[in-house]
């Protein structure tokens, strides 16, 4: 049965003529033109995903209409006046800032520029590190084709982050990395961060609108490539406006001996879709990856995780936490996948709920597909409510009913803030957690 | 409470027959059974999934991935694995248009 749209927007039409105009209006090089047209004939190819097949079963896209939103970007509108969280009292390395799809300001420090550090706008530096981006563009990590979210982002990306550091230097402050929305407009971002043999970095990411009703439309990539023992912690912090569709492909390479830490909390968007796919290719890689999702409203959050396991001796541990309030949903499906190749492999991954009212729901779907013969790989996944005994018992101490709740929803996410490393992100966290619990009696 | 919307017209649809419309941020099926129009939503209670690609038989809609049926008139959940009902919308017509006002969650 076909849904008869009712919209009235006027549409921005994603057409072939639109995607030849943006392609002339930007200065790409040829290698780049190149692959932008590739992706866009896959896009054109392809069609939005069927809620008949088992990763799209539980999402309804059906009131998106892509064309509602400036995918096209060709030129600059006001930039919005947001409020990032994550580099309050921090002395950052490099800072890179895109409004709408639009780098806006990019700061490096003059040490890290001289031993070879580049922060700042993706699109831009891509004519100026032209073998270094096209080798690892869409390359290695994030499949361009994987769906037609993908495709489209391929295409049409913009502004973005790129985040290099050269083989052996240690940056012992962090990069912060903001893509902000305003009202109605799109983000294409892609970040791209390259660590050499032995680098290391901190990076802090925001995406965040102007207001928190505000609508929107981001389709985002993220790559991480670690090289050979470096060392990379991420952070991403998705705090969109309520009315923003958010889709978005995480793809990480970590090579020999090498570790990432990632963490992700999201807390914004009207319906959030993520692919996140961690590929450990090199002996001995680690990967870490802690998840806040909170969510309330009518909110939908899908986070959809691979740990591939390529290589011996490897170690995943995926730890999500959600909480839940009003009528929101989470779809949360998790696979460990081990090659025949990646023995003593140790992979983990964990998912807990916790609803905080009737109206919640959440589906956890943890899986394992196991090819070698001498691996330990475990899985687990919870899902309940908050115990009222906990409450009474808080509350005879003198606490307020939504304190207690506050405090319970606090010490649930405590396993996570426990793990995370960087103090201004733990704060931030923390923060924008209690601000959103609400009392339910 | 939200106002009433005209959503269709009432040759729109056969008799009997449905359809999965939009109405402000949210999809419903609107059914027409006679001069009888129902509206609820297009959420099967037992997975979220979508309910308006089911088979429509009498005032029954059974949700086409597991069999539950819900009341189109009530929104009642009558058989398994659904339990919960499904929501509601008043609906109304005026002349030639079909109008519908959602319910509060």
């Amino acid at each position: 049965m076909n849904v008869v749209n009712v919209d009235t927007t006027v549409a921005m039409e994603l057409n072939q003529a639109a995607f030849d105009a943006f392609l002339a209006n930007g200065e790409n090089p040829g290698w780049l033109q190149d692959q932008r047209r590739e992706a866009w004939a896959a896009y054109l190819q392809m069609a939005w995903p069927a809620r008949n097949s088992e990763e799209w079963s539980r999402t309804d896209i059906r009131l998106l209409n892509v064309e509602q939103y400036p995918v096209l970007i060709s030129s600059t509108s006001p930039a919005p006046n947001v409020q990032p969280q994550l580099n309050q009292g921090v002395e950052l390395a490099g800072q890179s800032i895109s409004c709408n799809g639009v780098s806006s300001l990019v700061a490096v420090k003059e040490k890290w520029q001289q031993q070879g550090v580049v922060c700042g706008s993706l699109e831009e530096l891509a004519g100026q590190h032209d073998e270094l981006i096209r080798t690892h563009l869409m390359t290695r990590a994030m499949n361009s084709q994987y769906d037609r979210f993908a495709a489209l982002h391929a295409a049409c990306w913009s502004g973005g982050h790129f985040v290099y550091v050269p083989r052996g230097v240690v940056v012992d402050e962090p990069f912060h990395l903001v893509s902000s929305l305003s009202d109605g407009q799109a983000d294409l971002g892609h970040t791209l961060c390259i660590l050499e043999e032995g680098a290391e970095a901190t990076v802090l990411t925001e995406t965040v609108s102007e207001q928190e009703t505000d609508t929107g439309l981001h389709c985002g990539g993220v790559e991480l490539l670690v090289g050979p023992g470096a060392h990379l912690r991420y952070v991403n912090l998705q705090n969109w406006g309520s009315g923003v569709w958010h889709f978005a492909h995480h793809n990480a390479v970590i090579e020999q001996d090498a570790t990432l830490q990632w963490t992700v909390a999201s807390m914004g968007s009207r319906l959030a879709k993520v692919n996140q796919h961690v590929a450990l290719v090199g002996k001995g890689a680690r990967a870490q990856v802690n998840g806040v999702l909170f969510t309330e409203g009518k909110q939908h959050m899908s986070y959809h995780t691979l740990q591939h396991h390529c290589a011996p001796y490897g170690q995943s541990d995926f730890l999500y936490k959600a909480a839940l309030q009003d009528r929101s949903r989470t779809v949360w499906r998790g696979m460990i996948k081990v090659e025949e190749v990646a023995q003593q492999t140790d992979g983990y991954q964990r998912n807990d709920n916790l609803l905080l009212n009737d109206g919640a729901r959440a589906d956890s779907i943890p899986g394992l597909e196991i090819e070698a013969d001498d691996v330990r790989c475990t899985h687990g996944s919870t899902t309940g409510r908050v115990d009222e005994e906990q409450l009474f018992y808080t509350q005879c101490r003198g606490f307020t009913r939504t304190e207690a709740m506050r405090a319970i929803v606090t010490g649930f996410f405590q396993q996570i803030f426990d793990r995370v490393t960087i103090e201004s992100v733990r704060d931030a966290l923390a923060e924008a957690i209690a601000q959103r619990v609400r009392d339910y009696s | 409470m939200s106002e009433f919307v005209k959503v269709a017209q009432v040759d729109d649809l056969s008799d009997p027959g449905k359809v999965v419309l939009p109405v402000e941020d949210r999809l419903v099926v609107l059914i027409r059974r006679g001069q009888e129009f129902y509206c609820i939503d297009d959420v099967c209670t037992h997975d979220g999934g979508t309910l308006g690609e089911g088979k429509l038989v009498g005032c029954e809609l059974m949700c086409p991935r597991h069999g539950a049926k819900f009341d189109i008139r009530s929104g009642e959940a009558l058989t398994m694995p659904a339990t919960e009902n499904t929501l509601t919308h008043e609906v109304k017509v005026d002349g030639k248009d079909v109008l519908v006002r959602l319910s509060e969650d």
